[in-house]
């Protein structure tokens, strides 16, 4: 540390400096990247970390990645191997330790100057498409423990020494996993991203001084602090507590699981407090979250209900205390329990609890809760090709929305899941049909499916597909068929999800909503991803955006109507007078 | 004697070039509410300078070249056609869904864009053909001919249609477009499978939407354009440039007007490259065009430059994807009219907020009160109060220099010049973040390219810039003001023809990609045969874009031949696709099957024997010796100003030091050497 003071430019600047490495190495792992889950549902992040472990600079990626992990793995790192060379770098996915989940692979590398001293420490996280696990899929829901989940764990494992790949580990990883060609290219997609950040690190050191970059980081750190304070004492004092429940899929108690978040925001200390410690014991399922995405999960409920420009690393994370339960399935799950599907299902809702008991501090704070995670619309899909004869295995994003209602706009319609936000692509339907013998018949939006609100939360989508002159095999975990997505502040909730097999007779035959399902030639997948919550009461909903929805069919003139208030002439116009009578009576 | 002729938002630039090759250059304001006003008001400039009336020198002209901003900005305030959008039955929602993505994920004040045309004018057509080209479900002619009576009734003034799969067969679109003339005859409509035929149906939609909403508009412009200037006297040709880089006869571009979405800044880049040819013989070029408002970079990549379908007008994700290939050109909001502002946490940012062209920056007098970066230049001493645009236009020095001290040097404690010279360093930050980005996209170290400046500010941050690049050249072309004018007069007669052709490395369709490329060459012969046939030159050139198999995005591989006819050719298409991927990606696998996916045949027409002649010197004007400046990190020093149009060329110099012409200012510090080279740019070394 030094004492060496910057201003308010030098800051911006070293701050834009920092960003920039992280992009750039962001940039390189997407653009570099062969897995498909990686490349078009962007899920993968970047971050630099200060030689103390702390979170320093994220490259915009997926939420649910990075806000807290990556200072857990670096610890453990330094814990495993208390003497790092240059040169070196450490693949983790040990979901133990600080990873998100196994199918996480995480490069980590210290950033190390010619005289030895640890400056830095960069990371680069990628979605495997295969991680090896005992079933062709890195979401096993209902593993009972991590030898049936089969993944291969990495707690920090070295990979590179003196800049050499370790290939023992690679020939490891190429005879356990499925795709290992995918695999590899992903490895060193990673280690191209960690490398380029250890390289642009070190000449900034070079360029600036590693005694000026020290100094940034603590400024940096302390005004991040500042920002953060500030926007905490904006809201009003108080302690609130929800609850989200994940709908019961096998190996879960028969009415599922509720998650409580009990927080606490006080403006005057410029604090909040997340309790997460009224929950259930690990389980015997895949998910278990990982004591990485129960952390961050508070955190994205706290970042998503408040000024959104406050800078996100380990200076404004000091302004959020955390309580986890030792043990628990939603908290610090101990080895051998499964973490399989830690990032998304019940992480979701860890997130949507904490938003909503946000939401009770005041108006203007908090948001409803987003949609649930994996309808049959992104299903991972699997057979035989018969246009070529070869085996197909692909994961589609066919069509999602979930968004919800905010303090101050309805909902970003593309959410996929809160995790996510919003960050993953939609499949062209013409590029699907070429990968894949499947013929989509329909994606449309839901009219009327919306979590109604003052600002309102996204209609649901449905997406109708099947096989092509062949069988198919789809896997899924949706969750909302019972447990719907709530409003906050008085918003309502949006309508349940729903998954069906259409059969040649064009029945409609409702299916499992936890299931891998044949569907056979001539049958077709429906599915009923929902949208999400509302915020605010809808009967104060702007009528002119009422309207907007109901000529852009969202919302018919019934619900406008019965649900909102607004009734709407035939001319498509506004009723001023009997809108108003109705929201009076 | 040729017109070219640039429209702006704030400024119409005009390069003439008479018959002995000479350039002069001219800026007149752009009337946003009339822009054919401007281009006649520049011209009005050319004819005093020549002292001539407007209508002899018109006569004198065998060609006018137009940039215009008329559509894009059309788009952004929302002053397009009602328009249809006809789309198969059951998938009402392509342009509400889009692709996906996001920027800023924990941001909820942002709103969800809507779709180019909205849902209420969307309308779902019983008819579908499958992946494999075959009709399965017939077009329901009654259940259209109804859809187009709801049309009419609703009052729409185009038509855009997009079909699933009409890339593989276009008889559904090719019918409806008939039941349209016949119903609805008059009302201009778009066909997807014609705009764009490339395979995601969201890129292929917008681009058939955005298309149809232009026609009227654009057709009006245009025929307003050559109208008058027809009444002025101007008897010569009137192209129009387009987003590829190329130009087209103003009727035919009417006839397609997304081609005019980046009319002007695609020329950027091909000014640069023949700037860059001359004086440094570099391959990689990084072109940077510094505006009021905006800063645009661009690139050249081994003498090409790289083209997207991903560009956005608006921010990523939230504005509207084109969906059609276009010049790469990364926009950022930094330029002189970024405001400087410092948070509540003391840190000092500058932008994305701009004082536009009004009120502009406080030193313009024009109501601006917040510090922007052209008033820290000001401040610094880089702009000569009584000499900005050539003395045309007095600035408010001590008012700049006011809104600096109370806005960033009081709230930071740092004396104003280094509250200035802070404004400048994060300004320059940004755009060296905006370089960043788009280099290791396209794969090019900035290390081995020259950066171009362009635009009147460039020289204020330029030489800055390339130093924290590490870029060892910088060159500021003389008509680096008026870039995208300039590279008008370099640029080809030029039109495009794609189709998508779906085939694999390990499996290759011979006949298919030849029946294919055939077609296409077909269509290009033809554009030659017409448009072209006054031409002093033609070729056709021939491209694919493929991708590694379980890629999901293409890069385009020049092709060396126009038919495939023996195995071997495919070897050196395929090794060719590798050769790019390692360029651009800096991996291959060549392992990995590779899959083509599109094949492009450009018709270029050139319409001159050589480049354009030199800028002619103006009158000079009497620099005063030296100017006190201030620099980061040498503070205040006398600085030697020297007269861009008259200074020695080949003589090296040595900063600190400030060249200035009635267009552009440029600041070289102590560090910097630099010459102006017989081509009459400055090359500079950081």
């Amino acid at each position: 540390m030094t004492d060496k003071q910057l201003d308010g430019a030098q800051l911006a600047i070293l701050a834009n400096r920092f960003e920039g490495i992280s992009s750039k190495m962001g940039n390189t792992l997407l653009r570099t990247g062969r897995s498909g889950v990686l490349n078009r549902a962007k899920d993968f992040s970047c971050c630099i970390l200060t030689a103390d472990c702390d979170l320093l600079a994220v490259a915009e990626s997926l939420p649910i990645h990075v806000l807290s992990g990556p200072d857990i793995m670096a610890r453990s790192m330094k814990e495993f191997h208390p003497v790092l060379k240059k040169g070196d770098a450490f693949l983790h996915n040990s979901p133990y330790h600080g990873c998100s989940h196994p199918a996480d692979h995480t490069i980590i590398m210290p950033v190390i100057d010619d005289d030895g001293v640890h400056h830095f420490t960069v990371l680069a996280k990628a979605h495997q498409a295969d991680i090896g696990n005992s079933i062709p899929t890195t979401y096993h829901g209902t593993a009972r423990d991590v030898y049936e989940e089969g993944a291969l764990i990495f707690p920090a494992v070295q990979v590179l020494k003196n800049y050499e790949t370790i290939e023992d580990i690679v020939r490891m990883c190429q005879l356990r996993i499925r795709v290992p060609e995918q695999w590899h290219g992903d490895f060193l997609a990673m280690l191209g991203s960690a490398l380029i950040g250890e390289r642009e690190l070190l000449a900034l050191g070079k360029e600036v001084g590693w005694d000026t970059l020290h100094a940034f980081t603590g400024q940096w750190f302390e005004y991040s602090e500042k920002r953060m304070a500030d926007a905490i004492g904006d809201i009003p004092k108080g302690q609130a507590s929800a609850q989200s429940t994940h709908d019961a899929i096998p190996g879960t108690p028969v009415e599922g699981i509720t998650v409580t978040s009990n927080v606490t925001v006080d403006p005057d200390a410029g604090r909040i407090t997340v309790d997460l410690r009224d929950n259930a014991d690990q389980m015997n399922c895949g998910l278990n979250v990982s004591e990485s995405c129960t952390r961050t999960a508070a955190y994205i409920g706290v970042f998503n209900s408040i000024d959104h420009t406050v800078p996100k690393n380990a200076g404004s994370l000091r302004r959020i205390e955390l309580h986890l339960k030792d043990a628990g399935v939603v908290g610090i799950p101990r080895h051998p329990i499964s973490c399989s599907a830690s990032t998304t299902n019940l992480a979701d809702r860890i997130v949507s609890a904490t938003q909503r008991a946000m939401a009770e501090m005041g108006d203007g704070f908090g948001m409803g809760e987003v949609g649930c995670f994996c309808p049959p619309s992104t299903a991972v899909v699997s057979g035989t090709d018969p246009r070529n004869g070869k085996p197909y295995v692909n994961q589609l994003f066919l069509g999602h929305t979930a968004g919800a209602g905010a303090p101050h706009q309805d909902a970003w319609l593309t959410m996929l899941h809160v995790g996510n936000g919003g960050m993953c692509f939609i499949d062209s339907v013409e590029l699907d049909e070429v990968y894949t013998p499947i013929h989509v018949h329909t994606r449309r939006l839901i009219p009327d499916s919306e979590g109604a609100g003052r600002h309102r939360g996204a209609p649901g989508i449905e997406v109708e597909y099947g096989p092509v002159n062949c069988r198919m095999e789809a896997g899924f975990v949706h969750d909302g068929n019972i447990h719907v997505p709530q409003g906050a502040r008085a918003g309502l909730p949006a309508a349940r999800s729903n998954q069906f097999r259409s059969t040649r007779n064009k029945e409609l035959e409702p299916l499992d909503q936890c299931s891998i399902v044949w569907i056979e030639d001539g049958e077709t997948l429906v599915s009923i991803a929902q949208g999400g919550g509302g915020y605010g009461d809808p009967m104060t909903r702007d009528p002119e955006r009422v309207l907007h929805d109901v000529r852009e069919g969202i919302v018919s003139r019934a619900r406008a109507e019965e649900v909102y208030g607004v009734v709407i002439a035939d001319d498509m116009s506004v009723d001023s007078a009997r809108t108003t009578e109705l929201r009076l009576a | 004697m040729r017109f070219a002729c640039d429209t702006g938002g704030t400024f119409t630039d005009l390069i003439v070039e008479d018959d002995d090759g000479a350039l002069s250059m001219y800026k007149a304001s752009t009337t946003p509410s009339d822009p054919v006003q401007g281009v006649l008001d520049a011209l009005t400039l050319a004819a005093g300078d020549r002292n001539i009336p407007l209508g002899d020198l018109l006569a004198r002209g065998e060609m006018l070249i137009h940039g215009t901003t008329h559509a894009i900005n059309a788009i952004i305030t929302g002053n397009t056609a009602r328009t249809a959008f006809l789309t198969t039955a059951g998938h009402p929602d392509i342009l509400v869904l889009r692709e996906g993505g996001r920027i800023e994920p924990f941001n909820f004040v942002a709103p969800y864009p809507e779709p180019y045309i909205p849902r209420a004018l969307t309308f779902e057509v019983p008819e579908r053909v499958n992946s494999a080209g075959a009709a399965y479900t017939p077009l329901d002619e009654a259940a259209t001919v109804e859809i187009i009576a709801k049309l009419n009734a609703a009052d729409v003034e185009a038509v855009a249609v997009c079909f699933l799969w009409s890339i593989s067969n276009p008889a559904h679109e090719l019918r409806v477009g008939e039941l349209l003339e016949e119903h609805l005859p008059g009302t201009p409509y778009t066909l997807s499978h014609q705009i764009n035929p490339a395979l995601r149906e969201y890129r292929r939609a917008s681009a058939t939407a955005i298309d149809a909403s232009l026609k009227p508009l654009m057709g009006k412009y245009l025929g307003g354009l050559t109208e008058r200037l027809t009444a002025a006297g101007f008897t010569g040709r009137t192209l129009v440039l387009t987003s590829q880089g190329g130009m087209l006869d103003a009727s035919d571009l009417a006839r397609k007007p997304i081609h005019a979405i980046n009319s002007g800044p695609s020329m950027a880049p091909i000014a640069g490259r023949n700037y860059a040819d001359i004086d440094c013989a570099s391959p990689n070029v990084i072109i940077a065009d510094t505006g009021g408002t905006t800063y645009d970079v661009s690139l050249v990549r081994d003498g090409r430059i790289p083209l997207t379908k991903e560009t956005w007008i608006g921010q990523p994700f939230r504005g509207h994807m084109t969906g059609f290939p276009s010049i790469d050109i990364k926009s950022v909001g930094a330029g002189g009219g970024s405001i400087a502002w410092v948070d509540a946490g003391g840190l000092l940012h500058v932008g994305p907020q701009s004082a536009g062209a009004v009120p502009g920056p406080v030193c313009y007098g024009a109501g601006g009160t917040k510090p922007t970066v052209t008033d820290a230049c000001v401040t610094l001493g880089y702009l000569d109060p009584g000499y900005f645009l050539g003395g045309t236009m007095d600035l408010d020095a001590a008012g700049a220099r006011k809104a600096v001290e109370d806005h960033v040097a009081t709230p930071l404690g740092l004396s104003v010049e280094e509250a200035a010279a802070s404004i400048l360093s994060v300004a320059t930050e940004n755009m060296v973040q905006a370089i960043s980005d788009i280099t290791v996209d396209q794969g090019i170290d900035p290390a081995d390219a020259v950066l171009i400046g362009g635009g009147g500010a460039a020289g204020l941050n330029s030489i800055y810039i390339a130093r924290r690049l590490g870029c060892p050249t910088l060159l500021i072309p003389e008509t680096g003001a008026g870039l995208s004018a300039a590279g008008a007069l370099m640029t080809d007669l030029t039109n495009e023809y794609r189709a998508t052709f779906f085939t694999t490395s390990d499996a290759f369709d011979r006949d298919g990609v030849n029946r294919t490329l055939d077609g296409l060459r077909a269509e290009a012969q033809t554009f030659i045969d017409g448009p072209g046939s006054n031409a002093v030159s033609s070729q056709i050139e021939f491209a694919v874009e493929a991708r590694y198999a379980s890629q999901v995005w293409e890069i385009e591989v020049p092709l060396s031949i126009d038919r495939f006819s023996h195995d071997e050719q495919l070897g050196t298409l395929n090794e060719a696709f590798h050769a790019m991927h390692e360029r651009i990606f800096a991996i291959r696998d060549p392992g990995s099957v590779i899959e083509y996916v599109g094949w492009t045949v450009t018709a270029r027409c050139g319409l001159r024997d050589g480049g354009p002649g030199r800028l002619v010197a103006g009158k000079g004007h009497k620099v005063s010796g030296t100017r006190k400046v201030y620099f980061a990190g040498e503070g205040s020093v006398d600085a030697v100003v020297h007269d861009f149009e008259t200074m020695a060329m080949g003589q090296p110099f040595q900063g600190p030091a400030i060249i200035e012409s009635p267009f552009t200012t440029v600041i070289a510090d102590g560090a910097t050497s630099f010459e102006r080279t017989a081509s009459g740019s400055l090359l500079m070394r950081p």
